[in-house]
This record gives structure tokens, C-alpha cells and sequence, in this order.
């Protein structure tokens, strides 16, 4: 195996022209670096940017501005054939003329390499996927997975140097997706490829990325690990991806050491935990995850709310809480309280974010 | 592919400036000659000939039958596809009989020219099985404009059919039920919802079977006459008849400005303003509701009566074919036979080699700008496309004429020759394999190229590993047109036989001028068994073929 490289994308944007609203960015100054052997996932919703980012590593799309270079080689102007890529479609894109076996040897025989080694190249990656025996098969004989795992084998088998995932697991099923995002884990740590991979799933993006890159109107709006993003979000939008968050609008009151205390909801709370730079006096938000709230019988101690909705899903409950005009989604082990109950909201000493932004 | 990135593909800049230099060969430059005869005068620009033209009253007269003949070409024929379109739609007919329709309606489409115009010849003409067998009529004359409209319209309704039946097909009956529902009468239903949703394709059905009429050539040649000018035939006189080269480009200029009219209508205003019910899931459909048994009847005893009238016609040429002298000597011979393929032998042999030459070609061609148009985004790609559908859009006798003036003298002297009734019919019927290229693309997910690509492959090996055999059905879908054109076209190609090359087409003209009808008869019986079986065999070629997951393409295009 070849030495992982690394993946730098400097400034790159992408412009396009729109029917109404004239030129747009779809990708406007990202700029990422992967290091060698990393799994990166770039996360966000439609039309964020992510898959037009990966494409442009790919060299199906050239960018405006900007540099792209794998490993030591700048690639931004060279053909998606010249880059030695391996690109994994949300569609599988499997030649349908061709059976598994071809469809996997198909780079190989493009770089001519002679018949045997093509044949052992090929029985290694479908037994590495789990498809040993299938060499015959026609892909509209196969399901959904095992197309994916042909077209993971096909990406794979030439030995690239990165590998690229467009949304993969979307066209399967829930429960193969889980299974499959298992295995693409697995095989991308064998091998030790560096992988970028685009998905719109937090879930999924939480599973498998080393590091996450959340993407938003073109731009990377936050870049780190999953516990990064889940614990110290940097926005509301960031907050609101990754995992469930309620905002509550607050304002500092006084900051010592490690410790600020914020007024909310007409109370005040004191928070442990380094919060970055917010100044006293400021406006700010708190996110507050669900898991993290507790709720107590109306006792006096906490924000004074009362059950507005009630969900029963087996591990958790879910209720919101109204408190005032504010709704907190509160996900408890707690099954016993009612719609109408009158509750103490408690908010958590530790773990809880301050946003130094404005309500908009 | 974005246009940054054409300087970077070799293979795309070079067959780009292949394709420009064959199109400006074979398209642009013929149509420049044509109209540099019609509008300069000894050297200068000149409204004259024009001018002399319109002054002449047989040749406005030719103008305006032309017009007169195509719109009622156009109305009956329309009429007649609706019929056939709403029986196979409407009349929930057990499959045999739609199967046996489809068949019916195929005839005409795939005959040589004169069929119809020889069977009514043998119907009405002055010894004609129905005007003195049946009816005892003598002197009875089978030209002008009743039997031309008749002839036409049994010819060209095939095409409205074809055009109606997906356009009836994809009103959801539900939508019609729904009214039905709503307490509208059966006849308000019709003429409320039905109908209107059926106007585009009505719209277009007329305008393509105004086209074929004002093109046909054939038609009116056997059985206008004299008192029933037409443009295309006026223009072939001009130049077979008289050598008159430029009155012929003038002709052919009167012939253009309604032609190109109906074209761009037929393009812009009709291709856009089509509607779809179908929208989400279909639910469970009822019969249909909207005709009363006593409707259904006749519309189904129409149809018959149609397909009876087209069967007849056939048999007819079969019978003909078979027998001494029609009329005067029924006595069963194979001698019509016989000449054909002796006498007549030449005529099929340099048939069948020029379809040789043409369809490989022509598939090739039509694959290769159609993958082109679906695939690639390049400068001047919208101006490709446009010019590869002139000489399909322009009436036959037009591209002939232009072919002509431009091919006989140097510095590009094809006349004569093979050559250019190969260029000829590769470049005016390509476009079915283009649009079949482009429509079977469209079902395959580009990303299946770029899969090629990312795997290391450049442009040209991707076309030839991977887009190549996914369009192969569109490219014998284009094979199979060419062979059926070589085989049945004569409007263009006339003007292009020689001493050294001719056609069957050309031969069945001939016979028919010398009055030979048998071997004419005959000439058409083998020419709907050949186009017949090959028509059939790329069928069955092209169900094999399907990709998975994809629908199969017709031979006549889309």
C-alpha cells in the first residue's frame, strides 16, 4: 500500500448562474485540510455546498477560484481521469452492461495491467466486501447493498489515494444503513485511505468521521470531532445540526475564572465550564440539549415550567416543557408526568454553551 | 463537462471540428448554394427570379394547392389518428385488436411511395376494379385533388395516431371519471375535459401531417395531374423537364417559407404546451365511463372500415403483382417478379449497397452527436443541434434540389456518384437516432460516466467502454431508419440517381411513367417484405438489447 496523502483545499469557490437570483456562490472560499489517512465528513443540508466541494476534489466540476492539492501534487486544473480518486456515488453508478466482476476490473483494465493480476485484484476487494461468488452477477440482479459494496470495490480495487463518498448509504434502508456505514468505517481504516465523505445524516456523519465539517450557504460553518460540534457548537445553525437543541435567550451577569452566570428566564444560573469570550453585559444563547435537562415536581428549585407535550419513545420520554413563552424539549428517563403537570426545569452546572449572538 | 474544460479534451475539439466540417459540407453549404441561385441574378442580388415566379400564375396556383392539399391533408388525417387514437385508448378493445390496428397502421408508414397512389390507380382509374368493375363508369379519371387527399391522408394518419395515443393514453381516466362523477354528461365530458387536454397533441398531429403532405412529392406526382399543380412537383418538372436550375431553387425557396413556419411552430408553441394528469400515483381505474355502447360501436366500426380500406389497397398491389395486366389479363405469373430481380436487379443491388454504406454511418453519426447534445456542454452546442435537423425538417425535394445545384459542378463534384445519396440520407435521416440517443441517455444516470472517468478512463475510451454499447439500441433504432429511408425515400434522391446509381424507388417511378404497373406492384411488395422483416428484426434486436430499467426505444423515434 502507498503512503496515505493528505487532501488541502484552499479558498475554493464555485459560482453558478441562477434563474432569479443571478449569480450565486455554491461553494464560496472553503477551504479544509485532510490530513493523510483521516475519514472527514462534510455535513449540512441541501444545497449547503458539500457534494459540489467533493465533486471539485474529484475534478468532475473545476472551481472558480481557488487550489485543490492531493498529497504534494496541485491538481485544481487536472482531469477527473488523471487524479487517481476513488468516487463512491449515491446512485452506485454500476455499468449495467457490465457484470460485478467487470464492473470492479473496469479501472484496472483501463491502466492495462495484465489479466492475472486484474483477476487476483479483483477476487481480493470482493472477498475484502463480502462478495466473493458474485463475480457473474449482473448489477439489476443485485440489492441495493450489494450494488453499494460493488461500487465500494470498484472505488477501491485501483489502490487511489483518496477515496470520496457522495451520500452512499442514502438509497438503503435504515437498518442496512447503519450496517453499511459499519463496514465503510472498517474497510477505510484497513486500508488506511484518506476519505472525504458527504452526507446531509448527523447520525451517520457522528459514526464514522474523525473529524466533521459542517457546511451551511456554501461555507464551512464549523470544523472539528463530533464531541467538538455536539458540546461546543459555535452557532445556532451548528447547535441545531448536530443533535437537538432548544436556544434560550439570556444575558451575562458576571464571569469569573471558569464560572459565568447568566440571567434567563428571569433567573439566574451559574454555568461551569470555559465559554470562550463572552463579555458581561453581553446577549447571548444557551443551548440546551435535551438529555442534559432534568425535571423535578414543582418544588421551587429550577425554571418554573409546566408539561405542554408528551412522547413516550421506550428508552426516553420526551415532553416540552413550557416555561413562559419559551418551549424546552426535555428528553427524560422520567415516564410519570402528565400533560398540564406544573415542573421545575433544571438546567445543568457543567456542558451547557453559551452563543455570544444576538436573538435574530 | 463544463466549457473550461474542452480546451483540455482533445477528443471532444476533434470531433467537434469533424462533425462542424461534415455539417457545413452537407447542410450549410448545399442550402447557401440554393439560395444564392434563387436570390442573385448574373452576379448581383436580385428579387427577380423570385419576382418572375410569383408572377406566374401556374406556379401561384402550385403554391396555393400545396397549401389547400396540407391542410386537408392535415384535418382528415388528424381525424382519422384521433379515431384510432381514442378506439385504442378508449374502447377497451381486447389486445388482438389493437395489436392487429398497430399493425394496419404501420403499412403505410413503411411502404415505398406510390403504393396507395398505385392502388388507387388500379381503384378508380378508367379500367379501375371499382369505378368500371363495380360501378360500370367509363372515362372516369383517377387525377386531382379528391384521390391525392385520399391517398395522403391514408398515407401520412399513421403519424397522427402515433402522435395521439400516448397524448390520449396519459390523460388520466380518473380525471375523466371525476367529471363523470360530478354529474357531467358523457357527451360534456368529452368536449369538457377529454378534448381539451388532447389540443396540443391535436395541434401537433396536424402540423407534422401538414409538413409530410407539403413535402410529398411522390403523391402528387402520380396522381395530381396537370390540373392539380403542386410546389414539389412544379419544382422537379422545373429542373428535370426544363433544366431551369434556378426556377427549381426558386420553387423550392416558395416551398421553404411554409415548411420552415409550420416547423417552428410545431417546435416552439406546440412541444412546450402539453399538459400531465398524471401527477403522483395512478389509483385504481375503472372502465371508462365516457362513451355509451352505441359511441364505442361506430367509433370501432370506423376503424374497421379504415383498416379495411388500407388492407384492401395492399392486397390489391399484392394481387397486381401476381397477375399479367391488371384488369385487362388475370392470369396468375411470376413474371413481375422475375424482372425485378433480373432486369430490375441493378436497382436493388445498388439499393441495398448504398443502405449499407448509409446505415453504418448514419447510426454512428446520430449516436455520436446525440451523445454529444445529452452529455457534454461545449460552445455552439444549441447551433449543432439546430443544423443537424435541417435537412430532416426541410422537405425532400428542397435538400435534393440543393444537393444538386451545389454537388454538380467543382470544386465539389459528387453528382453521379454513391457518395452523395450516402451524405444525403445520413444527414437528413440521423436525427431519429440522435433523438433516440438523447432520450436513451436520459434514462442513464450521468454519474455512470463520471464513474468511468473517476476510474482513470479519458473521454474517448469512456464513450467507447461505456456510453457506446448503453445507446446501441438508439444506434440501430438510427441503422433501421436509414435502411427503411433508402428503401422507401424518393422526394430528395431523385434528383440524385445517375446512369451509374439508381434506386428502387426511382425504378417503381419509372415503371409507373411507363405504365408498367405490374413490375411496380411488384417492386412495392418487395420493398414492404424487406422493410417489413428488417423493421421486425432490429425490433427484436432492440428488446434484447434494453439496458435494465429502461424503456425500449421504437424504431421510429420518439
Amino acid at each position: 500500500m502507498s503512503e496515505a496523502v493528505g487532501v488541502r483545499i484552499e479558498a475554493v469557490s464555485k459560482r453558478f448562474e441562477h434563474r432569479v437570483k443571478g449569480e450565486v456562490y455554491a461553494v464560496k472560499r472553503v477551504s479544509l485540510d485532510v490530513r493523510p489517512g483521516e475519514l472527514v465528513t462534510l455535513l449540512g443540508p441541501s444545497g449547503c455546498g458539500k457534494t459540489t466541494t467533493l465533486r471539485m476534489i474529484a475534478g468532475f466540476e473545476m472551481p472558480d477560484e481557488g487550489r485543490i492539492a492531493i498529497g504534494d501534487r496541485e491538481v485544481t486544473r487536472v482531469m477527473a481521469n488523471d487524479r487517481n480518486v476513488g468516487f463512491v456515488f449515491q446512485s452506485y453508478a454500476l455499468f449495467p452492461h457490465l457484470s460485478v466482476f467487470e464492473n470492479v476490473a473496469y479501472g484496472l483494465r483501463v491502466q492495462k495491467k495484465p489479466e492475472p493480476e486484474i483477476g487476483r485484484a479483483v477476487g481480493e476487494v470482493l472477498e475484502l466486501v463480502g462478495l466473493a461468488g458474485y463475480e457473474r452477477q449482473m448489477p439489476h440482479q443485485l440489492s441495493g447493498g450489494e450494488q453499494q459494496r460493488v461500487a465500494l470495490a470498484r472505488a477501491i480495487v485501483f489502490r487511489p489515494r483518496v477515496l470520496l463518498f457522495d451520500e452512499p448509504l442514502s438509497n438503503l434502508d435504515a437498518k442496512l444503513r447503519v450496517q453499511m456505514r459499519g463496514e465503510i468505517l472498517r474497510l477505510q481504516k484497513t486500508l488506511g485511505i484518506t476519505s472525504v465523505y458527504v452526507t446531509h445524516d448527523q447520525e451517520e456523519a457522528m459514526a464514522i468521521s474523525d473529524r466533521i465539517a459542517v457546511m451551511a450557504l456554501g461555507e464551512i460553518a464549523q470544523l472539528g470531532t463530533a464531541e467538538d460540534l455536539y458540546h461546543r457548537p459555535n452557532s445556532a445553525f451548528v447547535a441545531g445540526f448536530i443533535g437537538r437543541a432548544t436556544l434560550l435567550p439570556g444575558r451575562v451577569i458576571e464571569r469569573q475564572a471558569d464560572r459565568t452566570t447568566v440571567e434567563v428566564l428571569g433567573q439566574r444560573h451559574a454555568i461551569v465550564g470555559d465559554q470562550d469570550a463572552v463579555r458581561v453585559g453581553a446577549a447571548v444563547r444557551l443551548v440546551l440539549r435535551p438529555e442534559a435537562l432534568r425535571l423535578a415536581p414543582r418544588a421551587g428549585r429550577g425554571l418554573p415550567g409546566v408539561v405542554g407535550a408528551r412522547s413516550f419513545l421506550g428508552e426516553k420520554t420526551e415532553y416540552r416543557i413550557d416555561v413562559g413563552d419559551a418551549a424546552v424539549l426535555v428528553a427524560s428517563d422520567a415516564e410519570a408526568f402528565k400533560i398540564g403537570d406544573p415542573v421545575d426545569l433544571r438546567l445543568p452546572e457543567r456542558g451547557l454553551r453559551l452563543l455570544d449572538e444576538p436573538t435574530s | 463537462m463544463r466549457r473550461a474544460a474542452l480546451g483540455r479534451d482533445p477528443t471532444l475539439v476533434a470531433t467537434l471540428v469533424v462533425l462542424w466540417s461534415l455539417l457545413a459540407l452537407f447542410v450549410v453549404y448545399p442550402m447557401v448554394v440554393l439560395l444564392g441561385r434563387a436570390f442573385v441574378d448574373e452576379g448581383a442580388p436580385s428579387l427577380g427570379p423570385l419576382l418572375s415566379v410569383v408572377g406566374d400564375p401556374h406556379h401561384r396556383k402550385a403554391f396555393v394547392n400545396s397549401l389547400l392539399l396540407a391542410m386537408l391533408v392535415g384535418v382528415f388525417g388528424t381525424l382519422l389518428g384521433l379515431l384510432f387514437a381514442f378506439a385504442a385508448t378508449r374502447a377497451s378493445l381486447p389486445r388482438s385488436w389493437l395489436s392487429a390496428f398497430d399493425a394496419i397502421t404501420l403499412l403505410p408508414l413503411i411502404s415505398p411511395p406510390f403504393t396507395t397512389s398505385i392502388a388507387i390507380i388500379f381503384s378508380f382509374g378508367p379500367r379501375g376494379l371499382i369505378t368500371h368493375d363495380l360501378l360500370g363508369l367509363t372515362g372516369t379519371s383517377a387525377y386531382g385533388l379528391p384521390t391525392t387527399l385520399l391517398s395522403e391522408t391514408l398515407t401520412y394518419f399513421p403519424i397522427a395516431y402515433l402522435t395521439l395515443k400516448p397524448v390520449l393514453a396519459s390523460i388520466d381516466p380518473n380525471v375523466e371519471d371525476m367529471a363523470y362523477s360530478l354529474g357531467a354528461s358523457r357527451r360534456r365530458v368529452f368536449w369538457t375535459v377529454t378534448l381539451p387536454l388532447a389540443v396540443p397533441g391535436l395541434a401537433n398531429a396536424f402540423l407534422l401531417l401538414f409538413a409530410a403532405s407539403l413535402a410529398d412529392f411522390a403523391t402528387p406526382l402520380i396522381l395530381a395531374g396537370n390540373a392539380f399543380p403542386v410546389l414539389p412537383t412544379q419544382a422537379f418538372l422545373q429542373i428535370t423537364g426544363l433544366f431551369d436550375f434556378k426556377g427549381g431553387a426558386v420553387l423550392s425557396f416558395a416551398l421553404l417559407v411554409p415548411a420552415a413556419v409550420v416547423y417552428l411552430l410545431q417546435r416552439h408553441w406546440v412541444a412546450r404546451s402539453h399538459y400531465v394528469t398524471v401527477t403522483g400515483k395512478v389509483g385504481p381505474q375503472s372502465g371508462y365511463k365516457g362513451t355509451t355502447p352505441l359511441v364505442r360501436g361506430l367509433i370501432v366500426v370506423g376503424c374497421v372500415l379504415v383498416a379495411l380500406v388500407v388492407l384492401y389497397f395492399y392486397a390489391l398491389l399484392l394481387f397486381a403483382s401476381l397477375v399479367k395486366a391488371f384488369g385487362a389479363d388475370n392470369a396468375f405469373t411470376l413474371a413481375h417478379y422475375y424482372a425485378i430481380f433480373s432486369e430490375g436487379w441493378r436497382a436493388i443491388r445498388d439499393t441495398l449497397i448504398i443502405a449499407a454504406i448509409g446505415m453504418p454511418l448514419g447510426g454512428l453519426f446520430g449516436v455520436v452527436v446525440g451523445t454529444l447534445i445529452a452529455r457534454r456542454d461545449f460552445p455552439g452546442r444549441d447551433a449543432l443541434e439546430i443544423v443537424t435537423m435541417i435537412n430532416y425538417a426541410l422537405p425532400g425535394t428542397i435538400v435534393g434540389i440543393a444537393y444538386l445545384i451545389a454537388f454538380n459542378d467543382p470544386p465539389i463534384a459528387l453528382t453521379g456518384g454513391a457518395a452523395i445519396i450516402v451524405a444525403c440520407y445520413v444527414f437528413r435521416y440521423s436525427p431519429t437516432g440522435i433523438r433516440a440517443t438523447v432520450a436513451q441517455l436520459q434514462q442513464i444516470d450521468p454519474s455512470i460516466e463520471e464513474a468511468s472517468q473517476s476510474l482513470g478512463a479519458r473521454s474517448g475510451e469512456t464513450f467507447r467502454r461505456v456510453t457506446l454499447p448503453l445507446v446501441l439500441p438508439a444506434f440501430f433504432a438510427g441503422l433501421g431508419v436509414v435502411f427503411i429511408r433508402s428503401m422507401t425515400a424518393i422526394s430528395a434522391t431523385i434528383f440524385l440517381v445517375s446512369i451509374s446509381w439508381t434506386l428502387i424507388t426511382v425504378r417503381i417511378l419509372e415503371n409507373m411513367t411507363e405504365l408498367s404497373l405490374g413490375p411496380a406492384a411488384a417492386f412495392s411488395v418487395f420493398v414492404v417484405l424487406a422493410v417489413f422483416a428488417v423493421t421486425a428484426g432490429v425490433s427484436t434486436l432492440l428488446r434484447r438489447l434494453k439496458a435494465p430499467g429502461t424503456a425500449p426505444i421504437s424504431v421510429f423515434g420518439t
